[in-house]
């Protein structure tokens, strides 16, 4: 194992210490110049320069684009209609009934997007605290059962969505194992509430094992000695759950559904890949619909993309602040110790 | 072999069942047939024929028909095992016409039988259509798919280890006016997501010419926030008087991070390596959108257009998804260690 | 080669200033050792000479030369960590190097001036190994191999023997004094043990909140402390400070005890503080200083003697042997009158 990893190393060391070295010369020469903070200046500059570009630009970016219509592209050449956009969004006749409403596939969207995070992340959840419980259980080949979890984390969405359809296809095998038992096949992917539930359950199979493990590192770090102590005061395996696991747990169980409910939100790739939003608009989600508007579809609006994507944001914005605040908690604990 | 049983009966506590013992038995054994056996279908079905894979029910395993070459035929022949009233023989189908075949026997070439097409059912033996694999390499643009996607990923993370190293250097080792401005600036971008600001990336993107280029791929994602900050805790615990020891020696500031800074964080650049290998070559949403030619696309935008066509090529999109599944597996089975820790230690994903 | 000077070097923190105009020489192949009491600024006057840090105020020279804005690197100094400060990825062999390598050295000329260091350091075993697999010991002589293979004008030192057990400090110390001998290079050790102060010194420079109380040799400090605070800092077990009223010719302690001074010291009648050693204290029946014994160390040639005067007055001494004395026993002793140390009301020593 070393030796691979030596050998690893030389190759990429090698060309890059070369490299480096080769840049020595001229970046003295800049030091003698421009002194320690002309050094600063270098170091941060290939990644602040990308970073403003690439990340803070299009953020200060979107607002003005929010504010605009036209099929343009740059900004500078777009016609301003002020909150125009959000009010094509927002905007309904009847609320009670979505089809009234100016932009009735973003209210669709919406619609979906908020009953998938609800199903999605309950069951996940769920699913991730009973296999991190599990395997916490003190199991033998422990990294074997964890990599059985983790497996699907790292397949691309793409792969995940395309596994997936081969398998709910209508001649696919799992039909194949439902008119075996003598049952009747199903359109997986062409009812609207199996394509649902399937979004729903092929995203909780890629992302289970992610979850589950945070968890379980969650799970390893309450001290042993309390449920030894439990156990010698004679407590029931339900209350030690109850009274000890899950309080103990919390913290980080808030962060996990946190960090759930951020992904859940902005489901996309795999679902897109599964059913392509269809059948109808039964699977569409918020992601897409950004998507759908600001690239795909023929009469292109980037201004409304751009409105719906502030939207999105905000509503991110919030779950990550609980988090950001959720983890200074558990850190500040973390020090009481 | 008792051992195995050993194990696959190892209770709680070790007396009696309890129904949690149950339960975790009943839980892990389908997890792997859930988790696993999905993955496993792809590859057995990327196997087969497209015939095959249009049958149903589907056969676990990927067959081939079996073929003969008779005696006054050009071209090899299929076998059929053919049970009527005159018993039960292996036959090679000549020609067929309706639901009448017309057949012969391999030993006896010049007779010809007439044989209704429900009396018989093909011969076929395990055998791999290997052609699903060469095929969109040979004939359709996989290839250049595979080198794009070998292209950004390495690229990309390249740049992302040496920029976002130097960062994290200058933002964990120097004392500078507005360090702890940039320090939250980071921080409080770590977790906004692309389809937040994709039309105005877009918009930038294309206004400095890169939109159907492979750079637009790579360019947006290297800065990670997610990287300059997991490398930076990392040099936080980097002590000081090595830098200086080295600054007595006559080292530059430039020759600090690269001989000595950089080789003392490398379990953390080996994590973020990993990390970032996967997520430049998982990508999706970004290059969907600004690739729209052939030529650039990337094995998952490519993957994404195959499956998109009005009469998907099963076969074909089969095989190159597992192509593509490839190197993941290769980093799962190598480095889970690696990764399991890494997610452990730093909620990174 | 190696002569520093330092003049009326300041540092502040913020608000904080830590160093509080610095004025010192340090002479060609001297060792020089800077002791004073934690947080005194020892390290921050060592890191201005190094070029770690750059003072507020001041200017150093190195020959002769204004060093003050120059880097680090361009001081053609050597400095040995505290913590040792070894790169861990390297092995001691590449350790040493690095520094040479930096200013594009033949590679035959390192080498042979790695071979000469590690055989002097009697590290040769060691030059393939890595810092994490050497003893503590082992690492000190890396650190000092490292510097010494730069050929410095000067080597400066910040509490390089603070993390070695008692026993291999001991020894490292003498390592160290034949090792000053035989470079005969300029050495400045930062230490707040001032056994290593006294026993490796050509001058000892004492420092307290940021200025020099007193620069001598360690034999000058002990026999002449030019102040209060350098007369309670050298020395071990502290010297006997008594607080009293000079008048013609002795002191008078606010016990009541009446204390003769060295004939010939002219002090002007009023506030003195008076010190003597409590090597310098003996049994004398009837003598001048009596006292109730409160606790008694005895280290087998020696005792220590704790003992009350009364009015809050304590007193130690050192008595050769093991005299035969109990806890509330009462003692008697005297001193010869020109081993007392006589401090005015400002605490600088009067003659
Ligand atoms: N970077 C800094 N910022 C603010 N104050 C500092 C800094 N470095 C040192 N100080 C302060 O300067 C004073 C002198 O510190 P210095 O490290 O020189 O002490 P020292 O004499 O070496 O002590 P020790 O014997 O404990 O090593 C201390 O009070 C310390 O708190
Ligand atoms: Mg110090």
């Amino acid at each position: 194992m070393t030796g691979v990893k030596e050998v690893l190393g030389a190759v990429v060391a090698a060309p890059l210490g070369w490299l480096a070295r080769l840049l020595d010369t001229p970046l003295r020469l800049w030091q003698r110049l421009a002194g320690q903070n002309g050094m600063v200046a270098f170091f941060l500059l290939p990644n602040m320069a990308i970073f403003t570009v690439f990340v803070l630009l299009p953020l200060v970016i979107n607002i003005a684009y929010s504010m605009t219509t036209g099929a343009a592209l740059f900004l500078p050449e777009r016609t301003y209609v002020g909150a125009a956009q959000f009010e094509r969004l927002l905007r309904c006749t009847d609320y009670t009934d979505l089809m009234t409403c100016q932009e009735d596939q973003f209210w669709i969207a919406l619609r979906n997007t908020g009953t998938f995070v609800v199903l999605q992340v309950t069951l996940l959840i769920v699913a991730a605290t009973i296999t991190a419980l599990i395997l916490n259980r003190a199991l033998r080949a422990l990294s074997f059962w964890r990599a059985v979890f983790f497996f699907p984390v790292l397949l691309s969405p793409v792969v995940v969505g395309l596994i997936w359809r081969w398998i709910l296809d209508r001649n696919g095998v799992l039909n194949a194992a439902l008119v075996g038992m003598g049952m009747d096949p199903v359109n997986w992917l062409l009812e609207r509430n199996y394509a649902f539930s399937a979004a729903i359950g092929v995203t909780i199979w890629a992302h289970l094992g992610f979850f589950a493990l945070i968890l379980l590192a969650g799970l390893q770090a309450i001290p042993r000695d309390l449920y030894e102590a439990a156990e010698m005061d004679g407590t029931k395996p339900a209350r030690v759950f109850w009274r000890i696991t899950l309080p103990l747990l919390m913290p980080n169980m808030l962060v996990v559904i946190v960090l759930a409910l951020i992904r859940a939100v902005q489901v996309f790739d795999e679902a897109y890949v599964l059913t392509g939003g269809g059948p109808g608009t039964a699977t569409l989600f918020l992601t897409q619909y950004i998507y759908e508007v600001g690239f795909a579809s023929l009469l292109k609006n980037p201004g409304l993309a751009a409105a719906a994507s502030i939207l999105m944001g905000g509503v991110l914005i919030v779950l990550t602040l609980l988090q950001l605040a959720l983890g200074r908690k558990n850190e500040r604990k973390g020090k009481l110790k | 072999m008792s051992r195995v049983m050993g194990f696959l009966t190892r209770r709680k506590g070790g007396t009696g069942w309890d129904w949690t013992d149950v339960f975790t038995f009943v839980w892990l054994g389908s997890a792997v047939f859930i988790m696993f056996g999905p993955a496993l279908w792809l590859v057995m079905s990327s196997f087969k024929s497209p015939a095959q894979l249009s049958e149903f029910p589907p056969t676990l395993l990927p067959y081939e028909a079996q073929v003969v070459t008779v005696e006054g035929y050009d071209r090899p022949l299929p076998l059929f095992s053919v049970t009527d009233e005159a018993g039960t023989r292996t036959l090679a189908e000549v020609r067929r016409v309706g639901t009448v075949a017309q057949m012969v026997d391999p030993e006896n070439p010049t007779e010809v039988q007439r044989i209704n097409i429900a009396n018989r059912t093909p011969v076929r033996e395990v055998g791999f259509s290997w052609g699903n694999y060469l095929d969109p390499f040979l004939r359709f643009d996989f290839l250049t798919y595979t080198k794009n996607s070998i292209f950004v990923t390495g690229v990309a993370t390249l740049i992302t280890l040496l920029t976002n190293s130097m960062a994290a250097f200058a933002l964990s080792k120097y004392e500078f006016r507005g360090r702890g401005f940039v320090v939250v600036l980071i921080i409080a971008t770590l977790m906004i997501p692309l389809s937040v600001i994709l039309v105005p990336l877009y918009s930038i993107v294309s206004g400095v010419g890169l939109i159907n280029s492979l750079w637009g791929v790579i360019l947006p994602t290297v800065a990670t926030p997610t990287g300059v900050f997991l490398l930076r805790q990392y040099m936080l615990t980097i002590p000081d008087e090595l830098l200086e020891a080295a600054r007595m020696d006559h080292a530059s500031e430039w020759q600090i991070y690269w001989r000595i800074v950089l080789p003392l964080t490398a379990p953390a650049l080996a994590v973020l390596a990993i990390f970032s290998v996967v997520w430049r070559w998982n990508d999706f949403l970004w290059p969907l959108i600004v690739l729209s030619r052939q030529e650039v696309y990337t094995l998952q935008v490519g993957l994404n257009a195959y499956a998109g066509e009005l009469n998907v090529q099963w076969h074909y999109l089969l095989a190159m998804t597992v192509i593509t599944m490839i190197p993941v597996v290769l980093v799962f089975i190598f480095l889970q260690r690696f990764i399991t820790a890494g997610i452990a230690g730093t909620g990174l994903k | 080669m190696g002569r520093i000077q330092l003049h009326d070097i300041r540092k502040s923190f913020g608000a904080v200033d830590v160093l509080k105009g610095i004025d010192l020489t340090v002479d060609e192949g001297e060792l020089v050792v800077f002791v004073g009491p934690s947080g005194c600024g020892k390290s921050t006057l060592l890191r201005m000479i190094a070029g770690l840090d750059q003072p507020t105020a001041g200017r150093i020279e190195i020959d002769g030369t204004d060093v003050t804005p120059r880097s680090a690197a361009d001081r053609g100094l050597a400095m040995v960590f505290q913590s040792y400060a070894l790169y861990p990825h390297m092995t001691v062999r590449a350790n040493m190097a690095f520094g040479l390598q930096n200013t594009r050295m033949p590679k035959a000329e390192i080498d042979t001036r790695i071979a000469e260091a590690a055989r002097m350091l009697e590290i040769e075993p060691l030059l393939e190994r890595r810092p994490g697999q050497l003893s503590g010991g082992q690492r000190q002589r890396v650190a000092i191999g490292r510097a010494i293979v730069r050929r410095p004008t000067a080597f400066l030192l910040d509490e390089p023997l603070s993390n070695l057990d008692a026993e291999l400090r001991v020894s490292m110390r003498a390592e160290l004094s034949a090792l000053h001998d035989r470079l005969g290079a300029t050495m400045i050790h930062v230490t707040h043990d001032q056994v290593e102060a006294m026993t490796m010194a050509d001058r000892i420079v004492v420092l307290r909140a940021g200025k020099v109380e007193q620069v001598d040799t360690p034999l000058n400090l002990f026999n002449r402390p030019a102040n209060l605070f350098v007369a309670g800092f050298i020395g071990a077990p502290g010297m006997n400070l008594w607080a009293g009223q000079a008048k013609g010719g002795s002191v008078q302690l606010d016990n009541g005890a009446m204390l003769p001074l060295p004939v010939g010291l002219a002090v002007p009648d009023g506030a003195v503080t008076l010190g003597i050693r409590p090597q310098h204290l003996r049994p004398q029946a009837g003598g001048p200083l009596q006292a109730k014994v409160r606790l008694i160390e005895a280290l087998g040639p020696e005792s220590v003697v704790h003992a009350d005067m009364g009015a809050g007055n304590g007193l130690l001494a050192v008595l050769p042997g093991q005299p035969d004395l109990a806890r509330g026993a009462v003692i008697e002793l005297g001193y010869d009158p020109q081993s007392v140390h006589v401090f005015g009301a400002d605490g600088q020593r009067l003659g």
